[in-house]
């Protein structure tokens, strides 16, 4: 007959290897990023709209997107946010920190990016933020290392 | 300046992510990994109504649903009844690296067992094509002093040589 007392705790891990694309278009953005710190989007040759990140098609016509490439921001304005609470390994940041939907000026869509902690008594939707470079820069979506109040 | 044309310099990232996790054994799987790690013994659980084992044991009797509590001890000898080579290796939990393939798993009908229960585990015969059903096998421990009350405890079954 078991007891509770044969019960014991197994200490494991998961680990997830994965292996992350950016594609013709990602790439193109990511190098722009690491390169010259600029932010560029996509205009639609037709709607005018303009997508940041870029894409390579439309996602409603699937007209191709990518013969138009515009610079926007570096400063944009909050749509959206929230803030994560708990620490966790790969956070790109230490909790607290915001998660926020930044439109950037001359964009149409939003972008998401992080928010510092001593940042977040000012993080509402519609506030104006800037983009701040990294310094080492690894074309990655971290090349831009946070947005901070403009 | 805007790019004119797309960047002929490709982004990729590898990444391994790791995530600390713990696992509580509860009483029964705890008595089978302790039963592994300080006896180097195979215990099954058998059902009080319809008599048959359970290898690894679990609470229940799977059929009949009643509580099984008597724990017996079976194998460390057995009889492979299938088994599977597998050529696409998934992702180790622990490294997350894929291990060498092709390698073999099997089903063990571990001696004493009652009610046609296998046992499932890694097999370290290189010769695949000396793989067949009702081979005789054996479970292979680790060493003292390095089994954890794990399932590894057993590091693979072997085949018995000499015997049919």
């Amino acid at each position: 007959m078991p007891a509770d007392s044969d019960a014991f705790v197994v200490e494991g891990t998961f680990a997830l290897p994965y292996n992350y694309f950016a594609g013709r278009v990602g790439s193109t953005w990511l190098v722009a990023l690491r390169d010259e710190r600029k932010i560029y989007g996509v205009r639609h040759p037709k709607t005018g709209k303009v997508y940041v990140p870029p894409r390579q098609v439309d996602e409603r016509d699937f007209t191709d997107l990518t013969g138009d490439w515009v610079e926007v921001g570096p400063e944009g304005r909050v749509t959206g946010f929230t803030i994560v609470r708990y620490r966790e390994p790969y956070h790109p940041l230490p909790a607290p920190f915001g998660l926020a939907l930044i439109q950037l000026d001359g964009a149409d869509t939003s972008l998401t990016h992080v928010i510092r902690g001593e940042h977040l008594d000012r993080l509402a939707v519609g506030v104006r933020v800037r983009a701040v470079f990294a310094r080492e820069r690894k074309a990655s979506i971290l090349d831009i290392s946070h947005f901070e109040p403009a | 300046m805007p790019p004119k044309k797309l960047s002929d310099e490709l982004v990729h990232r590898e990444h391994m992510a790791r995530f600390p996790q713990r696992w509580s054994t509860g009483p029964v799987m705890g008595k089978f990994l302790q039963a592994l790690r300080d006896e180097k013994r195979i215990l099954a659980n058998v059902c009080p109504r319809c008599g048959r084992s359970q290898v690894p044991p679990r609470e229940v009797c799977a059929v009949c649903r009643v509580a099984a509590t008597q724990f017996e001890e079976v194998g460390p000898a057995g009889t492979l009844r299938s088994f599977d080579v597998v050529y696409y290796a998934s992702p180790d939990p622990v490294t997350g690296q894929s291990r060498e393939v092709p390698y073999a798993t099997g089903y063990v009908e571990l001696d004493g067992s009652k009610g046609g229960a296998t046992f499932w585990h890694e097999l370290n015969e290189t010769d695949l094509t000396r793989l067949r059903r009702g081979l005789r096998v054996r479970a292979v421990f680790e060493e003292d002093g390095k089994r954890s009350g794990a399932i590894t405890d057993i590091k693979h079954f072997e085949i018995i040589e000499g015997d049919a």
